[in-house]
């Protein structure tokens, strides 16, 4: 009885205790998530509600003004920008599909047993991914420069003519080509990863039930894989919506892709080719808010698949 | 008691102490005080270290810490600098860009320094150029004044004459695109805002002007609408190319004749003879193509000057630099030599490394005809305050015409209206 008695006593003391050791734990990353997450963010919200102002020749140092939601209202009939969206999205109903279904194929085969040469394929799909993005685009720019690329002199001796990979029309597929090339592994990886982890008892069980090697595919393992699906959709529509580099390194050598191009390029050219860092705050906190709700939306979409 | 809850307070509090002290170690910067000896930083896209130990041979109290950067990005980083109060005393600042550095209200005014005096040392137009409303804000140091580049053996190879007017130029670019459907006589560079600034200003354009206290904003002025027009004739007829200058698909074209003229400023010399190394011996220079037979006018790509910041705390150490920097003869001589330069002042022009033949063309004096462009550039063209804008929304734009989707006129037309509209909404006074 004794003891029994003293055990909340013992609690009172020892839970503050617990608590602060936890919160001790928690806090290195919280303070770096406050400073580097919270912090940058609520400054370029701030900064999203500023315009500097001059006046006459602007010989002086211009103005920081507050200005409420002017920038806002500006985003909001800014052709550039939203044409901008628009085009990534586009880019991403055809990229993601393209990317994940292919990387759900080489998935599955890696996992069939029938596949031969297995780590020499795995490693071979992997590659493209450990080349990093900004020499993938340049390495995949030779290709595409009319100028230098054989696949371009190749077919300009063929009936067929040369292609043209950069202009206004093809341009967003020539990237579109680049990332799946490159993103494909990557996500195969993580499908891959997560089709280990599947209980070989589920096949078995299937087999014994008289499922084919086909129907164990799509009746067991990509519903056992449906939550890193969801995961690497996810990624995809973030990574779709940043995208950057690659239309960044193809503007040298094509002039179809303006400094607008995408909704990031448009940011960073506002910031750094026109010094308007107010405005650009304004972009990247409206992008933010897109891309925020294209991915709660999603997850809320898949809800039941996902377990999220 | 006590101990048990102070225990991980202790914990929270050191782990605090440890971060703040890592943060600390990442934003504290080296600061060194200014007593003796006077330490001046320089930002520049060059390697000026000789010139530097020579001033400080005779200037043993000063020193000078050369901060070479690239030109990416090169505006944002100085504007960012100035904001924050932590420029250079001294930054390399393009013409081009000088108003809009200037409008950071950053840059010291070097009247005070005695600049005024040295005016007459100077090409004339540059100090057009590094002076507003009578202050100065700059010293130059190197102009580009343009001349054009051809290929003596494809114009022999096709019996064209080297063109003095634009009419002939374009008679030439016919001849030589039907001769060889693979040539083109020159590419016309749609992303290149600077160079395509050259060519208005050989045209009399005038982009940009002050009338009191208001900026005057005319970027599609006749002269200006004379040039895309007869530029357009020429891309429309696809008798120029419009490849990206400075890739590597534009180097292969210098190196094999496919495209056989590049107008471009004096220091596209030393650039082809790198970028071109199997076409030694093929190409020389000559003036300009004119708007009218018989005319001198030159044009103006690239160049820079050197301004004096307001964080600097030596401001009258670092204007003594500038001013002894681009008008001593060594000095100079050691900018032509070491950097490449062709200097803004008028006594560089007669340097003696700028008098040697060039083996690359053809044992040409290149830098004569530049010497004789450089008189020719007019005084009066002015830049805007906000060019780096200029120059994004003009080679945009400039993209959509190559492609056939707009013309050159109307893209020129779009960069005016979008001009205006973002001086406008800045805050700056604009008169139509």
């Amino acid at each position: 009885m004794r003891i029994v008695a003293s055990r909340p006593a013992w609690s009172r003391r020892r839970l503050p205790r617990q608590w602060l050791t936890a919160y001790s734990f928690i806090l290195p990353f919280a303070l770096l998530f406050l400073l580097f997450f919270l912090v940058p963010i609520g400054f370029a919200f701030v900064q999203s509600l500023h315009q500097s102002k001059r006046s006459g020749l602007g010989l002086e140092a211009p103005r920081e003004l507050f200005t409420g939601l002017a920038n806002y209202t500006l985003a909001w009939h800014d052709h550039t920008f939203f044409d901008g969206i628009g085009r990534v999205l586009l880019y991403g109903a055809v990229n993601i599909p393209l990317i994940l279904g292919l990387a759900l194929v080489f998935a599955l085969a890696l996992d069939s047993a029938t596949l031969r040469f297995k780590r020499f394929f795995r490693l071979a799909f992997f590659l493209p991914y450990a080349v990093p993005g900004v020499i993938a685009a340049l390495l995949w720019g030779f290709l595409y420069d009319p100028s230098l690329s054989p696949i371009v002199q190749g077919f300009a001796h063929t009936r067929l003519g040369a292609p043209d990979f950069l202009g206004p029309q093809s341009v967003l597929w020539s990237i579109n080509n680049i990332s799946v090339w490159e993103w494909t592994g990557y996500n195969m990886i993580i499908l891959y990863a997560a089709l280990q982890a599947i209980p070989q008892e589920l096949y078995e069980a299937a087999r014994i039930d008289g499922a084919t090697d086909w129907a164990i595919a799509w009746r067991v393992k990509v519903p056992m894989i449906a939550p890193a699906l969801v995961l690497v959709f996810l990624f995809s529509i973030i990574g779709t919506l940043q995208l950057f580099n690659e239309p960044q390194v193809l503007a040298t050598i094509s002039h179809s892709i303006s400094s607008s191009y995408t909704p990031n390029l448009y940011s960073y050219t506002t910031a750094f080719a026109k010094g308007n860092y107010d405005y650009a705050a304004t972009l990247a906190v409206v992008l933010a808010v897109i891309t925020f709700i294209l991915s709660f939306g999603f997850l809320r979409l898949t809800r039941n698949q996902s377990g999220v | 008691m006590a101990k048990i809850f102070f225990a991980p307070r202790r914990l929270v509090v050191s782990t605090l102490v440890a971060m703040l002290a890592i943060l600390a170690a990442c934003g504290s910067a080296s600061s060194s005080t200014a007593s003796g000896p006077v330490n001046l930083t320089l930002w520049s896209f060059n390697d000026n270290q000789k010139e530097i130990d020579l001033y400080q041979q005779s200037h043993p109290n000063v020193h000078i810490t050369l901060q070479k950067l690239p030109s990416k990005d090169y505006y944002a980083k100085l504007q960012t600098a100035i904001k924050a109060g932590n420029a250079p005393d001294i930054a390399q600042v393009e013409y081009q860009f000088l108003p809009t550095i200037i409008s950071t209200g950053g840059l010291v005014d070097l009247t005070k320094y005695g600049a005024a005096n040295v005016q007459s040392q100077f090409v004339p137009w540059t100090w057009g150029q590094v002076s507003q409303s009578g202050k100065v804000y700059a010293i130059p140091q190197d102009t580009g004044p343009t001349a054009m580049f051809y290929r003596t053996d494809v114009f022999a190879k096709y019996g064209i004459a080297v063109p003095t007017t634009w009419d002939e130029f374009a008679a030439a670019a016919a001849k030589l695109h039907a001769a060889d459907p693979k040539a083109y006589l020159t590419d016309f560079p749609p992303g290149e805002a600077g160079w395509f600034f050259s060519l208005l200003w050989q045209a009399d354009s005038h982009p940009f002007g002050i009338s009191g206290d208001a900026w005057k904003v005319s970027l599609n002025d006749a002269n200006a609408k004379k040039v895309t027009d007869y530029w357009q004739g020429l891309i429309s007829k696809k008798l120029v190319k419009t490849e990206p200058d400075f890739s590597d698909a534009w180097n292969a074209d210098l190196q094999s004749g496919n495209v056989a003229t590049w107008i471009t400023a004096v220091w596209g010399g030393g650039f082809l003879a790198s970028a071109a190394p199997q076409a030694t011996g093929k190409w020389k220079v000559a003036p300009l193509p004119q708007w009218t037979a018989g005319g001198k006018a030159a044009g103006n790509w690239g160049g820079s000057s050197f301004a004096v910041t307001k964080s600097s705390k030596n401001a009258k150490a670092a204007a003594d630099f500038l001013t002894w920097w681009n008008t001593d003869p060594s000095s100079i001589s050691l900018l032509v030599k070491e950097n490449g330069l062709y200097p803004a002042a008028t006594a560089g022009l007669s340097d003696a490394g700028l008098k040697a033949p060039q083996p690359y063309f053809q044992n040409q004096v290149t830098f004569d005809t530049f010497a004789a462009a450089s008189p020719q550039v007019n005084t009066t063209f002015q830049w805007g305050p906000t060019m780096t804008q200029v120059f994004t929304d003009l080679s945009d734009n400039f993209g959509k015409a190559a492609d056939g989707s707009t013309t050159l006129s109307a893209a020129l037309d779009a960069v005016q209206q979008s001009t205006v509209q973002n001086m406008q909404s800045q805050g700056f006074t604009v008169q139509p």
